[in-house]
């Protein structure tokens, strides 16, 4: 019983001290990920894009990511009709 | 003689102006190569593919063997569309493995977006050129591209840097956001991404490993170079000077210039002369070949006539 007050202890005050770091690098991944997206999108969003034949195959590794990156982006909706994610 | 000129080279780029006979030049150099012992491939990367038509028959995106004897000359026809159709139904197989249901349809719409955007059809020819020029080096002594006329090449020649530094960019940022994922995993962070950046990081390395390939070979003069061809008319001559200067920027070497179809002396004397006026004022720092008007070119006994006069 000790201990796992002690494990509770010891983890309550690591997140104290480093959440706030765990949360800059959380949102650092998150802006190059967003920049990577959009790189990725550009065709379909309508900026020409002279490597969409390569862009193509990035997309299904970045597909489940959509719809937080266009959420995040400040679109509520997805900005491209034929994916209708919510 | 122009033969031993690219001898030792192991891709040669034959271009030029529409219409001055870069496909005569650059079969009968694989003729007049492979008669030597050499197996060499002919590559034509014009849309308008005469190949075939020189050769009198059938040539396609598969290499098909034009002509075999002591050595061998095959050839392939690029057909981008196709290598269009078959990459994006290869990424469509993989959406369709990964998405749920009710996403396919989207996925397919948005991959036909990319079909039609500008540089696709671009990417396809650049993409089997590298493809061509990677199996050809491995399989053959030769590779000639008897390519699409000036413009068409020079862009096409520039790309392999380009598509490098766009791959590279792409893969400092998958660098750094695979560093902040660990960092960020170091500290007890739970969201797990690494299947991801995985895929992501070995597709771009593929792609870069093949893009820098070209790269190096076309900077590297021991392996590769340039044949320019032309026809000693004002016009063809200005835009090989364009081409010389160009082909620098570039750092793809000039092997050596031909000057085709030249006027019988005997027939027509004063346009002979004419054309040796506007050749004497060429000077494009590369070994200038000429070759006399060779009749009805097409089929074998021609090619085997042109190819006596670029090596014996």
């Amino acid at each position: 019983m000790a201990s796992s007050r002690w494990a509770a202890f010891t983890k309550a005050l690591n997140d104290f001290y480093a959440g706030p770091y765990r949360q800059t690098l959380a949102r650092a991944q998150r802006d190059e990920d967003d920049h990577f997206m959009l790189v990725v999108l550009a065709e379909s969003l309508g900026v020409p894009d002279p490597a969409a034949y390569y862009t193509a195959e990035l997309l299904p590794a970045v597909y489940e990511d959509f719809h937080e990156w266009h959420q995040r982006a400040g679109m509520p909706r997805s900005p491209l009709d034929h994916i209708a994610c919510c | 003689m122009l033969l031993n000129a690219i001898d030792d080279r192991r891709a040669v780029f034959v271009g030029g102006k529409g219409g001055v006979g870069k496909t005569s030049i650059g079969s009968a150099l694989a003729l007049a190569s492979a008669r030597r012992g050499s197996r060499v491939l002919v590559v034509s990367t014009d849309p308008a593919h005469n190949l075939g038509h020189l050769w009198q028959r059938a040539v396609g995106d598969e290499v098909t063997t034009l002509w075999d004897g002591s050595g061998r000359v095959d050839g392939v026809e690029i057909d981008p569309a196709r290598t269009v159709d078959a990459h994006l139904a290869a990424v469509s197989d993989t959406m369709t493995r990964l998405l749920p249901e009710h996403l396919h349809r989207a996925a397919r719409d948005h991959l036909d977006s990319a079909r039609d955007a500008p540089g696709t059809h671009e990417s396809a020819v650049l993409e089997r050129v590298a493809e061509t020029l990677e199996t050809g080096l491995d399989r053959y002594d030769l590779v000639i591209f008897d390519t699409a006329p000036s413009g068409h090449t020079l862009h096409l020649l520039a790309m392999p840097e380009r598509m490098t530094g766009w791959t590279e960019k792409l893969l400092a940022n998958r660098d750094r956001s695979e560093r902040f994922a660990a960092a960020y995993g170091a500290l007890g962070g739970i969201k797990d991404t690494s299947d991801r950046d995985a895929e992501l990081r070995r597709m771009l390395l593929r792609r870069r490993a093949r893009f820098s390939l070209m790269r190096d070979v076309l900077a590297d003069p021991r392996r590769a170079g340039f044949l320019l061809v032309t026809v000693a008319e004002p016009m063809p001559l200005a835009e090989s000077r364009e081409v010389t200067t160009q082909l620098r920027n570039l750092d793809l070497d000039l092997i050596g210039v031909v000057a085709n179809r030249l006027s019988p002396a005997d027939l027509m004397p004063a346009r002979r002369r004419r054309e040796e006026e506007l050749l004497a004022d060429l000077e494009l720092g590369a070994p200038l070949t000429r070759i006399p008007l060779v009749d009805e070119l097409i089929g074998l006994p021609a090619l085997d006539a042109l190819a006596g006069v670029l090596g014996p």
